[in-house]
């Protein structure tokens, strides 16, 4: 999957690896426009797994190559989460899931099968959707997912009187748009969308989000399928607030400014979590990405930056929740606790390095990575937080508006 | 019902059906015709698991229906062993035909009717896990009106492949059935060795090949084609990967040995004492290959063609990793519908255009090339 390339700058193996990582964060092995085929899908992971990288992570993971469907029962609580989204056990560290285990006495089957949103939700509609139950006690879909699950009735309330910990939830978090009494849904990480760039390809620094139009990069721009990002990107250049957005007609002109970049060949690609591989290697020149995967990959390749654009940009979070009739609510609860713990929450952040979503965390992240601890992408300051907002919860009729005209556009 | 009469089989002749109505007494007790029989419970068994499969019926009655299907294999036997010989004679093909049919019934047969019945239905709410059916035809518009691109884009790109694979495949096959020699298992295992890694990983490795740093940008660059490639279109400014010509090359690349191979049998299947009987007649090698070899290896060319462009005109795989958004094909668009837009009923209705519109080209295709002798 990533061919070493011998003619790009800074691009030696190591790196490569360790963007390999990266480029598993989020969205899994690929994450681009619906790509359906799991057995396909399986193949590429597992050609992965085999990859010679000391950090494919999984493989030291209980249960984490298991298939979506193994286990579950029988009292062992189990999570399905998003690949590479938390610290496994590797060299000398405990991973989270096996602290959990040795001072609950749980037994835990944390799966890293949740690859991507639209594919999860086709996955389970038929089993939810006709009062049928799945396996996984915890699943962690991105924010408006949990908005749709909610009001199709297909989650559970979390026990949450059982977690105390939940007083660490930080204060932005609570309530949220697409949970507003804040019963159903606890965060896992949150995180930016914003504009990443490859500086030795734009030859400047950018800051707004008109630079993903300037035709000097005619056929080098990048936009994610995850509708939300994107287009929340370009709704906030147009003046419009995504936070209370409830119209089709509000987005009707940044669709068509997309509509018109994509005829132009303005852009390149609509990607998944793929755009760091064609960030990395000059393909694109900018992007609209995740502040996260590209703190990683910067941290390794320089020329990789990352800005919220002037504009604004978008924020979101992927949580926790419990699809209806989960059976193990009490280990649930107490692995929700112990998430909840800045000190444990810390080195999930050290590790998975996007925004923690328990207040208190940068003051433990100072005694394992003062580093880390002062990144303004994992700990925002003020004027970065006023420029991000998240999506509005959209009814369903017109969400339904924008998943068409947003296909309609990205050639599907 | 009394099946067994032996006495009549001398007067049956096998293909004689029109005495089934005859005036005698015997006649009337004659009993049914086997391969009546044999036919019948064929066609009972294959519509009743297509019920089944198709969930028309469910519970108590799907119960029936394949007690049904069981019954007339049993009614099958019954008549085999009582009826003697001829019967037996008769009704072996059928016997023979049954586990294949039920087979196709079951799992091609009530698939498609599902389809149907799905592309003819609406969706009472978007996230409804059912389809209502009620004559939907506005499905079908849909799929022509909004995905016309699509459906061009995805035929022209496979054609266009199929062509280049028989440009590529048949010297490449020709080489190995004649001039192979000793060698000749070693190169089709060395056609064969890129399928064992993932068709998915192939494809995204060429998304490093011609990554605009790539080695292959790099070297047109270098010898200076690059200009003379931007000017036919091939390469788009400096860059290959995400342009028409990258998914069409990905296609080509794809299905290239489903070409080379069924090439290769109808070659390595020709007498080459018809080529020397040409020689000896003044014939040049050329007019020898265009006269003896290249008519006996149609057959070959015929069925890769087939195995090339049916799977070409649906796929998604090269167009997402090699095209961009301009390119976007019939293959993508239906498995965007069916599992992004959750739209089942016109995901369904753009399969259905997508298998008509195949079968018209493929029935004109083998009007003009014949499949009497398909290897």
């Amino acid at each position: 999957m990533n061919t070493p390339n011998k003619n790009t700058p800074n691009n030696d193996f190591s790196r490569m690896a360790m963007s390999r990582r990266r480029l598993l964060a989020r969205a899994g092995v690929i994450g681009a426009a619906g790509m359906s085929l799991p057995a396909l899908l399986a193949a590429c992971g597992g050609s992965d797994d085999a990859s010679p990288t000391t950090d494919a992570g999984s493989g030291a993971e209980p249960a984490g190559s298991d298939a979506p469907t193994a286990g579950g029962g029988g009292g062992s609580l189990f999570f399905e989460n998003w690949p590479e989204y938390v610290d496994p056990t590797e060299d000398d560290l405990t991973g989270t899931v096996d602290r959990f285990m040795a001072e609950s006495g749980i037994d835990m089957n944390y799966a890293e099968t949740y690859n991507d949103n639209v594919e999860y939700f086709a996955k389970i509609q038929p089993l939810l959707g006709t009062g049928k139950t799945i396996d996984p006690d915890i699943i962690a879909p991105t924010s408006w997912l949990v908005g749709r699950l909610i009001a199709l009735g297909w989650l559970d309330k979390l026990p949450i009187d059982q977690v105390p910990n939940v007083a660490n939830l930080r204060p932005d978090l609570m309530n949220p748009s697409w949970d507003p009494t804040g019963e159903y849904s606890l965060p896992w990480q949150t995180g930016f969308a914003g504009i990443a760039y490859n500086i030795d390809a734009t030859g400047r620094e950018l800051n707004s989000t008109a630079d993903l139009f300037d035709p000097e990069f005619n056929g080098k721009i990048g936009m994610l399928t995850e509708m939300r990002d994107t287009m929340g990107l370009l709704m906030l250049a147009e003046g419009v607030d995504i936070s209370t957005v409830s119209t089709f007609d509000a987005a009707a002109s940044a669709f068509e400014k997309l509509e018109a970049a994509k005829n132009d060949g303005q852009i390149r690609r609509f990607t998944g979590n793929d755009y760091l591989n064609d960030l990395s290697t000059g393909n694109f020149a900018a992007c609209v990405g995740w502040s996260g995967d590209v703190v990683q990959l910067a941290i390794e390749n320089p020329s990789i930056r990352f800005v919220i654009p002037e504009e604004g940009g978008t924020s979101w979070a992927d949580a926790m929740v419990m699809p209806k009739g989960a059976a193990n609510r009490d280990a649930a609860a107490q692995w929700m606790n112990f998430c909840y713990d800045p000190v444990q929450a810390a080195q999930i952040t050290a590790w998975v390095q996007y925004v923690s979503p328990v207040a208190g965390v940068q003051a433990e992240l100072e005694k394992i990575d003062p580093e880390l601890a002062v990144n303004p992408l994992l700990f925002p300051d003020d004027a970065t937080v006023a420029r991000t907002f998240a999506f509005a919860n959209l009814a369903e009729d017109v969400e339904a508006e924008y998943d068409a005209r947003f296909a309609e556009i990205t050639g599907a | 019902m009394t099946i067994s009469d032996p006495s009549l089989d001398s007067v049956d002749s096998p293909d004689d059906d029109s005495d089934a109505s005859g005036d005698s007494p015997a006649a009337a007790r004659r009993p049914i015709d086997p391969e009546r029989i044999g036919l019948g419970g064929l066609l009972l068994a294959g519509l009743l698991l297509v019920l089944v499969g198709t969930r028309l019926v469910t519970g108590v009655a799907a119960v029936i229906a394949l007690a049904l299907t069981l019954g007339t294999i049993v009614m099958l036997i019954v008549t085999a062993v009582l009826g003697g010989p001829e019967a037996r004679r008769k009704i072996a093909p059928y016997g023979l035909l049954k586990p294949g049919m039920l087979w196709l019934a079951l799992f091609y047969l009530a698939p498609l009717v599902t389809l149907l019945r799905n592309s003819l239905s609406t969706l009472p709410s978007r996230f409804a896990v059912k389809a209502e059916f009620d004559w939907n035809f506005g499905n079908y518009s849909t799929a022509f009106t909004d995905f016309g691109g699509q459906f061009q884009r995805g035929f022209g790109y496979a054609a266009v492949a199929t062509i280049l694979t028989i440009l590529l495949g048949y010297p490449l096959a020709y080489v190995i059935a004649f001039r192979g020699g000793k060698y000749r298992g070693l190169l089709l295992g060395l056609i064969i060795i890129p399928f064992f890694t993932s068709y998915l990983i192939r494809t995204i490795a060429w998304q490093s090949l011609l990554a605009d740093t790539g080695p292959i940008p790099n070297v047109l660059d270098a010898v200076g084609l690059q200009p003379l490639l931007d000017a036919v279109g091939i390469m788009d400014g400096d860059k290959i990967l995400n342009t028409p010509a990258a998914v069409i090359g990905g296609l080509t690349y794809n299905f290239l040995p489903f070409m080379a191979l069924p090439i290769y049998v109808s070659l390595e299947k020709i007498n080459l004492n018809l080529v020397d009987a040409a020689k000896d007649l003044y014939s040049g090698s050329v007019r020898a290959f265009f006269t003896i070899v290249f008519p006996l290896s149609l057959p070959g060319v015929f069925a890769g063609t087939l195995l090339t462009f049916i799977p070409a005109s649906g796929d998604f795989v090269n167009q997402q990793y090699l095209g961009n958004p301009n390119t976007s094909v019939i293959g993508q668009s239906i498995q965007n519908q069916f599992l992004v837009q959750n739209n089942l009923p016109v995901a369904s209705a753009m399969s259905f255009v997508l298998m008509a519109i195949i079968t018209v080209f493929v029935v004109i295709y083998s009007r003009f090339f014949g499949t009497d002798d398909l290897a």
